[in-house]
C-alpha cells in the first residue's frame, strides 16, 4: 500500500530520485518488524554467540577483582553520529554491570553534549540496578574537544590508573591506535566497537575483542536480551541474506549484459540522487 | 513523565528527519537540511559551557581534596587560564579583540601556533611508533591468516616504495617460489628433497617463463600486484563491512525512533 501510494504521488508529494533508498529502508523495516512480531509471539530466536559481547561482563568482573576502574571511551564524535549513540547505549549496559559488581567506572568524554547524555545514561543505569549511592558525578567528565589532546588525556588516565578493563565504543579516527596500543601496554582487557571501517584493523590488532560492523550496532540489543530486540537483529540478518542474493543477481546480470547476452543494465536501478 | 517526554521527542524528531528525505515539502526539507542542524549546533554550543564548568569543577575538587596526582590539575588549570587571558583579556597585537585570534602578532595566535599545534603534531607523530608495534604483533607468524597478512603486507610495502619498481620479474618469481615452499614445507619429510625441489624450481620456472615470453604479466610486477591486492581483496572485504555497517545503522535507527532501544535513556 505504501509503495503504491509512493509511486502514485512520486514527484508531487514524494521527492524523485530517492526511490531505491525508500524501498530498501521500507523493506528492512518491514522485515525487522516481522521478526520482532515473531519474537514477541514466543518463538525462541537463536543468536550467534559474539565473543566480544560475552567478554564484557568478564572484563568488568576482572576489574572488580583487581580493584581497578573500568575505563569507557565513547569516541570523539558528537551525538549526530549513530556510532556515538550506539556507544552510549552500550555504556548503559556496562554502567549496569559496574553498578552490580560495585566496580569503579570512569568515562572521559570529548564532546560536552555527549558528556551530558553519558551522565544521564549512567545515572539511570545505576538507579535501575538499585545502586544510586554508587553513582558519582565525576564518573563521567569532560576532557577536551581536540582529537589528539583527548587521546593524550585518555592515555594519561590509562597510565596513571591502570584500568583492568578498557572499552572503546563509538566513533574513532586516527587516535584509535594510540589509545588501543596504550591500553595494550598496560595489560588491560580491551573491548572495542566502531562503525569506522578504516579503524577496525587497528582495533583488531591491538584489542582483545572487537565488535565489527553491524555487531557493534547490535550489541546493545544483544545485551538487553529482550525478545523484541533479538527479533530485530534476526530481521537484520535476513536482510543481509537478501543483500547477498542481490549481489549475486547483480553480478550475474552485469556479466550477461557485458557479454551482450541480455540488453538490460541492472545497475541503472540502483542510481540515487547522490550519484546523479 | 520526564522520560516519556524524552521518548516522545526522540520518536517525533526521528520520524520528522526521515520524512524530510522523502517528502517533497520545501519547508520540511529546509528544516531538516538547515534549521535542525543549526539547532543542534546551538545546543552543542551551550553544552560547551557545561563542559568547561565540569572541567573546572573536576580539577578544583581534585586539588582541594588533594587526591592522587592532583599536581597535574594545576597544569590543566594553568593552561586553561592562560588561554582565557590571551583570548579575552590580553591581546598583544594591534588587531581588535575577536579578530586578534587570527592575527599573527597576537599572543593567542602565538600560543596556538607554538604550543598547541606542536603538541598535537607530537601526539600524531607517536602514531608511527604505535603502527610499528601493532604491525609487529599482527605480522607475527602464528597461523595461516597471520602469514597471509604478513605476505600481503610485505608486497604492499614493497609495491609502494620506489625500490618496488626496480624489482625485476625474475626476482618476483623467486619470491613467489620461496613463499610457496614456506607454506608447503611441513609436507616434506626429508629436508634434502625439499632443498632439491626448491632449487630446481628456482632455476626451471624463470627459464620456462622466459621461454614462453610471459615475463610481462602484471603478476610478476610487485607494484601491479600491490594494486591488485588493494583493488580486489581489500576492497571486497571493506565493502562487506560497509554493507553490514549500513544495515546495522538502519536497524539501530529504526529501534531508536520506534522507541524500542531505550538504553541511551538508562532503560
Amino acid at each position: 500500500m505504501i509503495l503504491i501510494f509512493y509511486y502514485l504521488f512520486l514527484g508531487s508529494f514524494f521527492l524523485e530520485g530517492n526511490e531505491t533508498t525508500f524501498i530498501c529502508i521500507l523493506l528492512l523495516c518491514f522485515v525487522v518488524e516481522y521478526f520482532i512480531d515473531i519474537a514477541k509471539s514466543g518463538v525462541e530466536i537463536y543468536m550467534r554467540p559474539i565473543a566480544a559481547i560475552k567478554a564484557m561482563e568478564e572484563a568488568v568482573g576482572r576489574a572488580t577483582e583487581m580493584g581497578t576502574p573500568v575505563l569507557y571511551v565513547p569516541g570523539i564524535s558528537s551525538l549526530d553520529q549513530i556510532d556515538t549513540i550506539s556507544g552510549l547505549t552500550i555504556l548503559g549496559h556496562v554502567a549496569g554491570m559496574t553498578a552490580e559488581y560495585e566496580a569503579n567506572l570512569h568515562v572521559p568524554v570529548c564532546v560536552p553534549i555527549v558528556m551530558e547524555t553519558a551522565k544521564e545514561t549512567c545515572k539511570e543505569a545505576y538507579l535501575k540496578k538499585g545502586r544510586p549511592d554508587l553513582y558519582r558525578n565525576d564518573m563521567v567528565h569532560y576532557v577536551t574537544d581536540d582529537q589528539f589532546a583527548y587521546a593524550a588525556g585518555v592515555n594519561g588516565i590509562m597510565l596513571r590508573e591502570k584500568p583492568a578493563a578498557v572499552f572503546f565504543q563509538g566513533k574513532f579516527y586516527a587516535e584509535s591506535l594510540i589509545l588501543a596500543e596504550t591500553g595494550n601496554s598496560i595489560g588491560a582487557i580491551q573491548i572495542a566497537g566502531t562503525g569506522s571501517s578504516s579503524q577496525i584493523p587497528f582495533f583488531v590488532t591491538a584489542c582483545d575483542y572487537t565488535l565489527i560492523g553491524e555487531e557493534f550496532y547490535a550489541a546493545s540489543a544483544y545485551l538487553s536480551g529482550s525478545p523484541e530486540m533479538l527479533g530485530s537483529i534476526k530481521g537484520q540478518d535476513y536482510v543481509k541474506v537478501c543483500c547477498m542474493v542481490a549481489i549475486i543477481v547483480v553480478f550475474v546480470s552485469s556479466l550477461l549484459n557485458g557479454l551482450n547476452i541480455i540488453d538490460f543494465d541492472i545497475t541503472s536501478l540502483f542510481r540515487t540522487n547522490a550519484i546523479k | 513523565m520526564k522520560r516519556q517526554i524524552a521518548y516522545f521527542l526522540v520518536i517525533f524528531i526521528g520520524f520528522l528527519a526521515l520524512a524530510g528525505h522523502f517528502i517533497n515539502y520545501p519547508p520540511l526539507n529546509n528544516f531538516i537540511d538547515n534549521d535542525a542542524t543549526q539547532w543542534f549546533d546551538i545546543i552543542s554550543g551551550f553544552a560547551a559551557f557545561l563542559g568547561v564548568i565540569n572541567l573546572l569543577q573536576l580539577h578544583l575538587n581534585k586539588i582541594s581534596n588533594k587526591r592522587k596526582n592532583y599536581q597535574y590539575s594545576f597544569i590543566t588549570l594553568l593552561g586553561f587560564m592562560a588561554m582565557i587571558v590571551f583570548g579575552f583579556i590580553y591581546n598583544g597585537s594591534e588587531a581588535a579583540m575577536g579578530p586578534h585570534l587570527k592575527d599573527e602578532g597576537s599572543a593567542f595566535y602565538w600560543m596556538f601556533q607554538n604550543i598547541y599545534l606542536p603538541l598535537g603534531a607530537t601526539m600524531f607523530a607517536l602514531l608511527a611508533f604505535f603502527v610499528a608495534s601493532a604491525s609487529y604483533r599482527a605480522f607475527k607468524i602464528r597461523n595461516f591468516e597471520a602469514t597471509l597478512l604478513l605476505v600481503s603486507g610485505i608486497f604492499l610495502m614493497l609495491g609502494r616504495v620506489p625500490i618496488g619498481q626496480l624489482i625485476p620479474w625474475w626476482m618476483a618469481v623467486e619470491i613467489y617460489i620461496c613463499l610457496f615452499f614456506a607454506v608447503i614445507a611441513n609436507r616434506f619429510s626429508d629436508r634434502k628433497i625439499m632443498l632439491y625441489c626448491l632449487t630446481s624450481s628456482m632455476l626451471v620456472l624463470p627459464a620456462l617463463i622466459l621461454y614462453f615470453d610471459i615475463s610481462n604479466l602484471p603478476i610478476f610486477k610487485i607494484p601491479d600486484l600491490q594494486e591488485w591486492i588493494m583493488d580486489v581483496p581489500a576492497t571486497a572485504g571493506s565493502r562487506a563491512i560497509m554493507i553490514g555497517i549500513a544495515l546495522g545503522t538502519i536497524a539501530q535507527s529504526y529501534r531508536i525512533i520506534t522507541g524500542r532501544e531505550r538504553s541511551i535513556l538508562g532503560d
